[in-house]
């Protein structure tokens, strides 16, 4: 096995997360990456009114 | 993330692929969506797409992007759009659109094009329309001369992808 090889098998790759979307359709994937992507903007806004409230002074 | 002066008021990338198949604009998509499509389990939070330099083309891209208010992405306010000659360019337009980020190339590591990259693009069916990708062994042969920290952290489960799929 290379080097290379060797690397790859022991880098910390979740494989059965792979596994899994390998499973599902190419439109399946993109749904679930835009459903990440709500998600992390949801999160992100959340955190930045959160962040502006506690600068407004009481 | 900059977003210039005008926040998407979606966000949807399933949707910016839709629009750019149904304008008729020729494109392959790369970057981060295109290993999603192929089965990588990552996040990408826009779309890269290298397009056809063709003036028929360049027409068909620029009507789209008005068509979702497309604005450079910027950290001050000001709304620029892009224009005729930016699509002409081999350079990267990073924008905004009213339905989520969308980084249009002109080319992409090594200066490779458009054409250069056909005879690498798998074709998909998504959402009834035929959509080009790079594929997975090209996209991986990218990131392994990228100097973006992220693309090297990808790499690994984008070969942990291909290797499963090569299994099959």
């Amino acid at each position: 096995m290379s080097e290379e090889a060797k690397i790859d098998r022991q880098s910390d790759v979740d494989r059965e997360l792979v596994a899994m979307f390998l499973r599902m359709s190419p439109e399946e994937r993109v749904q679930a990456n835009d459903d990440a992507f709500r998600t992390i903007q949801e999160l992100r806004d959340a955190y930045r009114r959160q962040k502006a409230n506690e600068r407004k002074p009481r | 993330m900059p977003t210039g002066g005008r926040k998407p008021t979606s966000a949807s990338l399933g949707e910016i692929l839709e629009g750019l198949l149904e304008a008729g604009v020729d494109f392959i998509l790369v970057g981060g969506l295109a290993a999603v499509i192929q089965g990588a389990p990552v996040t990408t939070m826009d779309v890269d797409i290298v397009h056809s330099q063709s003036p028929e083309n360049i027409s068909r891209l620029l009507a789209f992007l008005k068509s979702v208010e497309a604005v450079y992405r910027r950290l001050d306010d000001k709304l620029i759009e892009p224009n005729e000659r930016d699509l002409l360019g081999k350079g990267h337009l990073l924008l905004t659109t009213r339905i989520g980020p969308l980084d249009i190339l002109g080319a992409i590591e090594g200066g490779r094009s458009y054409e250069e990259l056909l005879e690498h693009a798998i074709e998909i069916d998504f959402r009834g329309r035929r959509l080009r990708v790079l594929d997975l062994k090209t996209l991986i042969e990218l990131k392994k001369t990228s100097t973006d920290p992220r693309d090297k952290q990808r790499l690994p489960v984008l070969k942990e992808t291909l290797r499963q799929l090569e299994d099959k």
